[in-house]
């Protein structure tokens, strides 16, 4: 690994069953994760992706490419646009420093509607 | 706000026990989901980023009432902030969890930053911190992870029939 490495990009179909089956596997039952009528009468388009789930992408995108040996010492993300049903979620990443064992990568997941998820992943290099 | 002054001086409360050890039917259930196929994953230790998920509350659970984020939610809901929107969520990572292990996660108001006018509408954002720690065989505690979490707490520019219910 090295500094400008840049992780092939990465594309994940947003189905209802990814966003379901990743919130309860989160075990997160909050309604807007798997119910479409309570998540449209919140004011939301549709059901979204949970939190803990665009983290656990994030991971998956960076771990995928790095090696599954790879420690992984943090993941910071800002939110953006809502992930719905039926967009496509496109992860890229470029490794921007490399300083006393730890990579950071800059990480983005950008939907029709704009960036989903920015952040950095700092893992063991 | 001198609610948030009150609550953050709760410090690092409501400590609580995950409902389950970490165990490997919970983590095949995520890594499914996640289409994660690292064999580590099937070897005894559990995702990082996993931490948050054994201590989520479930469709039973429901926090303590000592809960500093919790808390605050419920003074600025009252105060007429209804909608709430995830805008950051820092986790590091002490170590990957292994199998077997029982975690205990604690939260603190960190701060409480407003009114602010956003894109969503006026609203304050309110930061809190967990930390998860798992029993050393020595009795002390270890930091396993960490995690910043900030919510936009705000009131909807434009009232829908669920959020006025």
């Amino acid at each position: 690994m090295n500094v400008g490495d840049t992780i092939p990009e990465w594309s994940v179909a947003i189905t209802p069953t990814l966003i379901v089956s990743t919130a309860i596997a989160t075990r997160d039952f909050q309604d807007v994760h798997h119910d479409r009528d309570l998540a449209q009468g919140h004011g939301s388009k549709d059901i979204f992706m949970n939190i803990l789930t665009s983290t656990g992408l994030v991971e998956r995108f960076v771990t995928d490419w790095a090696g599954g040996d790879t420690d992984v010492r943090g993941i910071a993300i800002r939110l953006g646009a809502p992930a719905y049903p039926s967009d496509t979620l496109t992860f890229s990443g470029t490794v921007s420093a490399i300083e006393d064992g730890v990579a950071v990568i800059e990480v983005k997941g950008a939907v029709s509607l704009g960036d989903h998820v920015v952040g950095t992943v700092r893992v063991s290099a | 706000m001198a609610e948030a002054e009150r609550i953050k001086a709760f410090g690092e409360a409501a400590e609580r026990e995950a409902r389950d050890p970490v165990n490997q039917p919970t983590i095949n259930n995520w890594v499914e989901a996640m289409g994660n196929t690292n064999p580590r994953w099937q070897g005894g230790e559990a995702p990082p980023s996993m931490a948050q998920v054994w201590t989520m509350y479930g469709l039973g659970g429901r926090p303590p009432a000592d809960d500093p984020l919790h808390a605050m939610m419920k003074v600025l809901t009252d105060a007429g902030y209804t909608a709430v929107l995830g805008t950051n969520c820092e986790q590091t990572y002490e170590r990957t969890l292994k199998v077997g292990e029982q975690v205990r996660v604690t939260t603190a108001l960190d701060s409480v930053v407003g009114p602010k006018t956003t894109g969503m509408g006026v609203g304050y954002f309110v930061t809190s911190r967990n930390t998860w720690y798992v029993d050393a065989p020595d009795g002390q505690r270890e930091v396993v992870a960490r995690m910043l979490f900030r919510v936009l707490k705000f009131v909807p520019r434009v009232s829908t029939d669920g959020d006025s219910a």
